[in-house]
């Protein structure tokens, strides 16, 4: 990415006492994009935003958004910058009208045009108090208070936690309206397809520490794809000794195998056998996943 | 700017509990006010006829004569005179029988250099069938109130009573749920998950914590002004409204606030101490009952008054005042530098604190 990095975080370390919360984190989230921020429970992504946002001392390194301190210019960044926390809470006894016109004015903004229309959009009822909504309802508000503002950076932690699969979408869509106009997002999730879905890179952390930090698209193409062909007959596994095709199991007439590279000749190589049946996935970052944590956080 | 959306919303938030509150208060004061003058009576134990019995004190060089008279019993023969140190007229020190007089006059004369001692005077009527009948009892002195008599004040008036009722518990009650909202102000926001988001704005958390602690503090600004309005009603009602001011019932009412400004500091700095409601108000209600615990010992037990100056309720003297009398800047100034001084230690220790999840 050519973009200037909206959020610069070098040697970022957050310890609790003698708890490591993250290390020695350096990530760059640059504006216009949407970066993912994997990893499993406790792995210290909420740590990192918390962090960021002023809302955690850190304890050593350096985190600059907008080119601004943390800390010292934390208002400012706030100023500039949407967040949705992994636990979002309000006022139970207050309607979802009075809590976000509060949050909106708290930003400095008096237009409410945006709430509303995000409100429509999410199906949110803005009459109701806000105690009485069910949990899918409560992150709606999150959500709505979170891109209201219209703030150059939003930071989302877990933004789809709660939700069902059809409002699960209207977000993604949310998060890629956002970035065509200019947005810079970055947020944290544990499902992966939501990452693969609307991210642009992914950046993952396992056990306080940044694994890795990728485009999604190279990622992927550094895992290959997995082929699935049905034969009318059996092949004898020698048939695919070839470059760029690993882990080639036969079971019956049913071959499976990883292709990395030198997709046409495998294609054509296929050709020459009579087929019943045959598929191509791209690997999932689930498997990704599991791949870079089964080899002890290093990957390949 | 954005000043006081904090506060607004806390408002918003809260004001049910808040009005209830106000409304218990008023109902209690007013009650009280109006159970004044059936309290004020109870101790109001007037001598038996006194109102039929004079005794002047007659100052002369050598002695001191105490002239009685009495009104006219029908059917009296003759009357005698009872002299006792107590009301109740046992073991009198001194009786005079038989005294046959038209002009139902007497007097005593006693070798007293310079004071009369306080004394009791019963005159007692005996009639011609030999019946005696109470003509009244009276003294040369001005007779305390049984309250008086034990606590060597005077209760019985209107500002004794309500500084009774002020020192005994309404101090109490508006301060266990003055610390009980001051606890909470802050340490719900956590619990119930929305730090992260009000922190997340552009709001200074020092801006955050002083709207905090302004909203509960304002708010038992105006609870304190009520209920100096409902002791000027109510004691108008109860016709007292002579034998007190009212500016000075608004003045003890309002001046209060310092020492329930104490015990919000306290509430909230344990508040954001301990990250915890219910650990908080169990400090803030430990503070307070201490504290009124001491006053109240330090009040009632002789050679315990030392250790009055430990409790924030000895700076401040709520009887004096609603007497008019000046009130100790002192001891306001010191309950107000507390209070900021525990603000300021709150602040700063929020002001650098993680914010818990």
């Amino acid at each position: 990415m050519e973009n200037e990095a909206v959020m610069k975080m070098r040697g970022l370390t957050k310890k609790y006492g003698d708890v490591v919360g993250i290390k020695d984190l350096d990530l760059d989230v640059y504006e216009g994009e949407i970066m993912g921020f994997l990893g499993p429970n406790g792995a210290g992504k909420t740590t990192t935003i918390r962090t960021c946002l002023g809302l955690l001392r850190k304890t050593s390194g350096d985190v600059r958004i907008f080119g601004l301190d943390s800390h010292e210019d934390s208002i400012e960044i706030r100023r500039r910058t949407g967040y949705l926390p992994g636990d979002f809470g309000m006022y139970p006894n207050l309607k979802v009208k009075t809590i976000l016109k509060y949050l909106l004015s708290q930003s400095g903004v008096s237009d409410d045009s945006r709430m509303n229309e995000l409100a429509e959009r999410l199906e949110l009822d803005l009459s109701r108090k806000y105690g009485n909504l069910s949990k899918g309802n409560k992150q709606k508000v999150g959500l709505v208070q979170a891109f209201m503002a219209d703030q150059d950076l939003i930071i989302m932690d877990e933004p789809t936690s709660g939700l069902d699969p059809l409002m699960q979408q209207k977000c993604y869509e949310l998060l890629r309206e956002e970035k065509s106009k200019g947005k810079t997002i970055f947020m944290s999730s544990h499902i992966l397809a939501e990452v693969e879905e609307v991210c642009d890179r992914v950046a993952i952390i396992r056990n306080a520490e940044l694994q890795v930090v990728e485009e999604i698209e190279s990622l992927k193409e550094k895992m290959g794809k997995k082929l699935e062909i049905e034969f009318e007959d059996s092949v004898d596994p020698s048939f695919f000794a070839m470059e760029g095709v690993e882990d080639f199991e036969m079971d019956g007439r049913k071959a499976t195998m990883i292709v990395t590279s030198n997709l046409d000749e495998v294609i054509k190589k296929i050709s020459k056998q009579n087929v019943i049946n045959m598929s191509l996935e791209t690997f999932s970052l689930e498997q990704l996943f599991l791949t870079y944590y089964s080899h002890g956080g290093k990957g390949e | 700017m954005k000043i006081g959306k904090t506060m607004l919303i806390e408002l918003k938030n809260s004001w049910k509990g808040y009005v209830l509150f106000i409304l218990v208060v008023v109902l209690l004061v007013g009650g009280f006010v109006h159970a004044y003058p059936s309290f004020s009576e109870a101790f109001d134990d007037e001598l038996d006829g006194s109102e039929n019995v004079d005794v002047e004190v007659l100052k002369g060089k050598e002695n001191i004569t105490v002239r009685l008279s009495w009104q006219v019993i029908d059917k009296a023969e003759n009357y005698s005179i009872l002299i006792s140190e107590t009301s109740n007229m046992m073991a009198p020190l001194d009786r005079v029988e038989d005294i046959r007089t038209k002009s139902h006059n007497y007097s005593l004369q006693y070798d007293e250099d310079d004071e009369m001692p306080e004394r009791y005077f019963a005159v007692v009527a005996v009639r011609d069938d030999g019946e005696r009948e109470l003509v009244g009892i009276e003294t040369n002195f001005e007779r305390k109130t049984a309250f008086q008599e034990i606590w060597g004040v005077d209760y019985g008036d209107i500002q004794g009573f309500l500084s009774i009722l002020w020192s005994s518990w309404w101090i109490l009650l508006i301060g266990l749920y003055i610390g009980y909202i001051s606890s909470n102000v802050i340490t719900k926001d956590y619990e119930e998950d929305r730090m992260d988001v009000i922190l997340s704005k552009p709001i200074s958390r020092r801006q955050y914590f002083l709207e905090k602690f302004l909203v509960v503090s304002f708010y038992t600004l105006a609870l304190l002004v009520i209920v100096g309005l409902i002791l000027i009603g109510s004691i108008y009602s109860v016709g007292e409204l002579n034998s007190v001011s009212s500016s000075a019932l608004m003045i003890s009412s309002i001046l209060s606030w310092p020492v329930f400004l104490v015990m919000i500091s306290v509430s909230v700095f344990a508040g954001v101490y301990l990250e915890s409601s219910r650990k908080a108000v169990g400090i803030s209600f430990i503070f307070i009952l201490i504290q009124y615990g001491i006053n109240m010992v330090g009040d009632m037990a002789e050679g315990l008054e030392y250790l009055k100056p430990y409790t924030i309720i000895n700076y401040w003297d709520y009887e004096s005042a609603l007497y008019g009398e000046a009130v100790g800047v002192l001891d306001v100034a010191f309950l107000l530098v507390l209070s900021a001084l525990l603000v300021i230690l709150s602040l700063v220790m929020f002001d650098r604190k993680d914010i818990p999840v």
